[in-house]
């Protein structure tokens, strides 16, 4: 095979047999969703049976899905906003005013996530309750996300901060703007790409995150997607498997197809534009 | 304002209005509502214009099986009990697994909801409830005795204290094919039947299905086992007792079983996959709650008028079961509204017959006065499925086969400690697997369990 | 500053805030308020406990001096659940590196199909894991796995003995490992893929010029440049994994027998399942130690090895 052929099929010699394997399950749960709920352990019936809507019907009207959903949304963008309010000025402080305290700081960034979540609910569910008086509601997710998804916004941001040649802030300088001014004047708008590099990695923090989730909101209508789900698909020993695939697909679909179409800009965004 | 309550999505934007009202009056920016009541879920009463019903309960318990259970719970019982004591009752439902989180969660930020339900006797919780005494002896004086099952599951004998108030209880039968077994001209009368059964039903490809993991299911056919052998957890002082030469025959008796009748899958089950190993046609019996037949009858499974209950086999020392979960109510020590919810749950258990009927017979009264036996059989009997009567064999299984976790002693903290951390599944999985003996098993696992019951006794539980 | 001298009258505060140090400082100052609040304060309560016998949610507890750690030690599932928590780690981290490595290389030049397949790999990335973990028991199903109908309909395993694929403590490991290396995968690609994408195309074209293709340009020029990214990739799926107990218990709870306990798992049945608060804090608090050591030793390493 010439070397051009080989050059041409390389990736997709890669992307494919993995894209399989991580895509397989997808497919499974799109195949099971369409079942009727008897129908999924019938032996007989794996592949060929009369496909029915009913399970999505079932959770779009008869749980309380949607507003899980949007709860869940909610709490992605506010978490977002005040993610990005709080480590950008932090990155940029980082990546150029601190020195080497910053890179120190960089380090100790990294360890506020040695502390797994299964054991600091339980004195933040203090917190929140006691000192916050914030129980059952979804201020509680927004007020207490940030503080794990600001330390990695942080390293994004620092890293792609790096990347911007300090050329351009000292022109702002010599023009005679203030530090804080060609920060948000010169800074804060060619960082693009790294704002929304953080949006999608801090939304899909979010998203996953179940324990604390489970921890501080009670009420159906207050829930998000991670915990409403099992709570009213799995009644006692009965999983209802068409449902619980109907409602991995319908937020996981849309956001695949919101971070793909960010990704060029991810990469744009690490490498500050050289990219190919 | 006066409509019914119309479904999840109509009544919280109503009540989200009632939020803003509140809110308004109050004048208030941070909204310090710290876990009580803030009425999202659809329970709210019917109302009437304008007026605002006096005290406020929140309760919190699992999404129950049966969801006709739920329903009646939420739309009839609650409403109607709250408009006849003027209190807003708020319940909210959650998985059953993720209730132990909850209670912690509740404990740690000292605040939470009013009534605290769980399938289980929390009685590691001791601490941070009240004493339920008075609760106890209010029902008892309505509807009679507190049943032994439900008294000796929430009582500490050390500090006399009702740590926990049981409203019921679910018996545990077996559920076997009859079809399957009448091939064979076997039954499940005994567990000698079953381990002579058991090679005949799997070469069939209907295996026996009880379940060696770290699940409920697993823990409670287990335990049930080991004590019809005669292997005991602690005596009746509460003394741990496990390392018996009971224990290990019945460790022995397992493994056999599962080496000429069962499949290797039963070492990674959750708590569904026993009712799936049914459901799929394969088990040809299993140890659980008549969710395993009730499911095969709404799904129309083909083979569900073959499905029968019976107790549990006997054993060389009786028939001694276990109940499949317990309902229990506590009530935290920093609950805001404890006389609400002293009186909501003294009145559920005595009008305890309408939740046994709506929970078609799966919920038993831990209060038998509350809905006699004699009663439940006659509403079992009118059950119309295949065979005809199948269900009243629950009064019999839960008038004598149906012991409390901990039997012959009082289900407390150390118990729970063995119970969660699936220390039985344990000893019997490593036999079945061949990664120790019996007696290894067997004895190794005592000294855990003396440790666990060590502990508790230095804290004064026990 | 010439600054303060071309402006003439500012106010202290404004030259203040010209100064590196105090600007530094107030921008940081809200990161610091929010992770010490809310990390931080917790962190310590939880050290707290971890010194005392609390039980069932309490916050206080009688002093126990170091007994929960020593215990621990002591304790053989404890010493199995911190080896399994190694072998999940490092294990599921190591596929995900070379995965993720692969897929960067072949992602990174355009192709017809890319959009789709970079979409297909995205997705075990935007589902909530909690839910995924939830269908993972659905396709590792006893009675209806669909791996199992493949691996039947290729001949590669039989009826009567299906795998057992939660079942024995290889398999359920194996199983384990091979979901959390699938839901990380995507993660790590991502930022691999900025890491290769940054290579500037002045450092390909010279490497062309000198005659350095393939694995030798890989080794000698893509490598060594992207190991920062890489590395700080590497780190954050480790500590992600590490003190992450989502996958292992909804897929086994620990079982069979405790053959999948790791730390969080382990540290969430002893101080909430069971009611140990104190000890549970002990087992969870027992990886910081290591992790940070592990964190601390690779970004060492990195800085060496950084190309700026």
């Amino acid at each position: 095979m010439s070397a051009a052929l080989r050059h041409k099929l390389f990736p997709y010699a890669i992307a494919v047999p993995f894209a399989v394997v991580l895509g397989f399950p997808f497919l499974w749960m799109a195949i099971t969703s369409l079942k009727p709920e008897y129908q999924v352990y019938d032996p007989t019936k794996v592949w060929h049976f009369h496909p029915t809507l009913a399970s999505y019907g079932f959770l779009l009207h008869h749980t309380d899905y949607l507003r899980w959903v949007r709860n869940s949304c909610l709490v992605g963008l506010a978490v977002v906003v005040i993610t990005l309010v709080v480590a950008m000025p932090a990155g940029y402080a980082l990546a150029r005013l601190a020195g080497r305290v910053g890179r120190t700081l960089g380090v100790a960034i990294f360890l506020t996530y040695l502390v797994p979540p299964t054991l600091l609910f339980l004195p933040l569910s203090r917190v929140v309750a006691q000192y916050l008086h914030l129980s059952d509601r979804l201020w509680s997710l927004i007020v207490v996300y940030p503080s794990f998804t600001i330390p990695f916004a942080i390293w994004l941001l620092m890293g792609f901060f790096k990347t911007i040649p300090q050329e351009l802030e000292d022109a702002a300088l010599i023009d005679g703007c203030s530090r804080i001014g060609a920060l948000v004047r010169i800074v804060f708008p060619i960082s693009l790409p790294g704002i929304l590099t953080v949006v999608i990695f801090t939304f899909s923090l979010v998203v996953n995150e179940f324990v604390y989730a489970i921890t501080f909101i009670s009420s159906s209508s207050n829930r998000t997607v991670p915990v409403g789900v099992p709570t009213d698909l799995i009644r006692g020993d009965l999983y209802n498997w068409p449902g619980i695939m109907a409602a991995i697909l319908i937020p996981s679909i849309p956001l695949a197809l919101v971070y793909n179409a960010f990704l060029n800009r991810f990469i744009a965004g690490f490498t500050g534009g050289a990219f190919r | 304002m006066g409509q019914e309550t119309d479904g999840p999505v109509a009544s919280s934007d109503r009540l989200t209005r009632r939020e803003l009202l509140r809110k308004a009056g109050a004048g208030a920016v941070a909204i310090g509502v710290a876990g009580t009541a803030v009425p999202y879920s659809f329970a709210g009463p019917l109302r009437y214009k304008g007026r605002d019903l006096k005290g406020d309960l929140t309760i919190i318990q699992w999404v129950h099986f049966v969801p006709a259970y739920d329903e009646w719970f939420d739309k009839t019982w609650c409403p109607q009990w709250g408009q006849k004591n003027d209190v807003q009752v708020n319940v909210e439902h959650i998985n059953n697994t993720l209730l132990d989180t909850r209670a912690a969660a509740e404990v740690a930020a000292q605040s939470g909801h009013d009534l605290f339900f769980n399938l289980h006797p929390m009685a590691s919780y001791e601490d941070q409830v009240i004493n339920h005494a008075s609760i106890v002896h209010e029902i008892e004086s309505k509807v009679g005795k507190y049943g032994e099952l439900g008294r000796l599951s929430t009582y500490n004998p050390k500090t006399k204290k009702y740590f926990a108030v049981s409203d019921n209880y679910v018996p545990d039968p077996v559920v076997w094919r009859h079809d399957l077994w009448n091939d064979i001209g076997e039954s499940p009368a005994t567990w000698d039947h079953v381990r002579k059964a058991a090679p005949k039903l799997k070469a069939k490809g209907h295996p026996i299905g009880i379940g060696q993991s770290q699940e409920v299911d697993s823990n409670m056919a287990l335990m049930a086992f080991l004590m019809c052998f005669g292997g005991f957890i602690q005596d009746e002082h509460n003394r741990p007792t496990l390392y018996s030469k009971h224990t290990v025959e019945a460790v022995q008796f397992m493994t056999d079983i599962y080496k000429r009748g069962e499949d290797s899958t039963i070492f990674g089950w959750n708590p569904a996959s026993n009712n799936n190993y049914l459901y799929a046609g394969t088990a040809s019996l299993i140890l659980n709650a008549i969710s395993a037949t009730r499911t095969p009858e709404s799904l129309n499974l083909p083979f569900s008028d073959e499905l029968w209950i019976w107790p549990i086999p006997a054993g060389p020392h009786g028939r001694i079961g276990l109940e499949h979960v317990m309902g229990c109510y506590n009530i935290w020590k920093f609950s805001k509204n404890k006389e609400n919810a002293e009186k909501f749950l003294a009145d559920l258990c005595i009008n305890y017959k309408a939740a046994t009927t709506a929970s078609q017979l799966y919920n038993f009264p831990s209060f038998p006065g509350a809905f006699p036996f004699a009663g439940i059989r006659k509403a079992a009997a009118a059950d119309s499925h295949k065979p005809h009567g199948k269900y009243s064999i629950l009064t019999t299984i839960a008038q004598r086969y149906t012991h409390n976790i901990g039997y012959p002693g009082t289900t407390n903290a150390a118990m729970d400690e063995v119970f969660s951390k699936y220390l039985i599944p344990q000893m019997f999985a490593r036999v079945s697997q061949g990664k120790a003996t019996a007696n290894e098993s067997v004895r190794d696992t005592m000294s855990v369990v003396k440790n666990i019951y060590a502990k508790w006794r230095k804290r004064g539980k026990i | 500053m010439r600054f303060a001298q071309a402006a003439g009258g500012r106010t202290r505060f404004r030259y203040a805030l010209e100064r590196r140090g105090v600007l530094a400082a107030l921008l940081i100052s809200p990161a610091v308020l929010f992770i010490g609040v809310l990390v931080g304060v917790p962190l310590v309560l939880a050290v707290y406990l971890s010194f005392t016998d609390a039980t069932a949610g309490s916050l206080t507890g009688k002093w126990l001096g170091f007994d929960n750690f020593s215990n621990a030690l002591h304790d053989q599932v404890f010493r199995e659940a911190l080896w399994h928590t190694f072998l999940f780690t490092v294990i599921s981290q190591a596929i995900v590196i070379v995965v993720a490595g692969l897929l960067a290389h072949a992602l990174v030049r355009s192709f017809r199909g890319r959009w789709l397949i970079r979409f297909v790999i995205l997705l075990p990335w935007a589902a909530p894991i909690a839910l995924t973990a939830i269908g993972f028991l659905w396709f590792y199903d006893p009675q209806a796995s669909i791996f199992t109908w493949i691996l039947e309909h290729v001949h590669l395993a039989s009826k009567d003995n299906p795998p057992n694929w939660l079942g024995t403590p290889r398999a359920a490991m194996s199983s384990i490992i091979t979901v959390q290396a699938w839901r990380t995968v995507p993660f790590a690609t991502v930022i691999f893929l900025a890491g290769v994408s940054s290579i500037p195309q002045e450092v390909d074209d010279a490497a062309a010029m000198d005659g350095a293709t393939g694995l030798r340009k890989f080794w000698h020029v893509s490598l060594p440049l992207q190991l920062p990214i890489a590395l700080v990739a590497v780190l954050f799926g480790i500590v992600f994994t590490a003190t992450d107990m989502v996958v292992p218990y909804i897929l086994t709870n620990g079982g069979p027998f405790n053959s999948t306990q790791v730390l969080t798992t382990w540290a969430f049945q002893t101080g909430i399942n069971a009611g140990n608060i104190g000890e549970g804090a002990a087992i969870a608090l027992f990886m910081l130690p290591l992790l940070a050591v592990v964190v601390v030793g690779m970004l060492f390493f990195a800085r060496r090895a950084e190309v700026t």
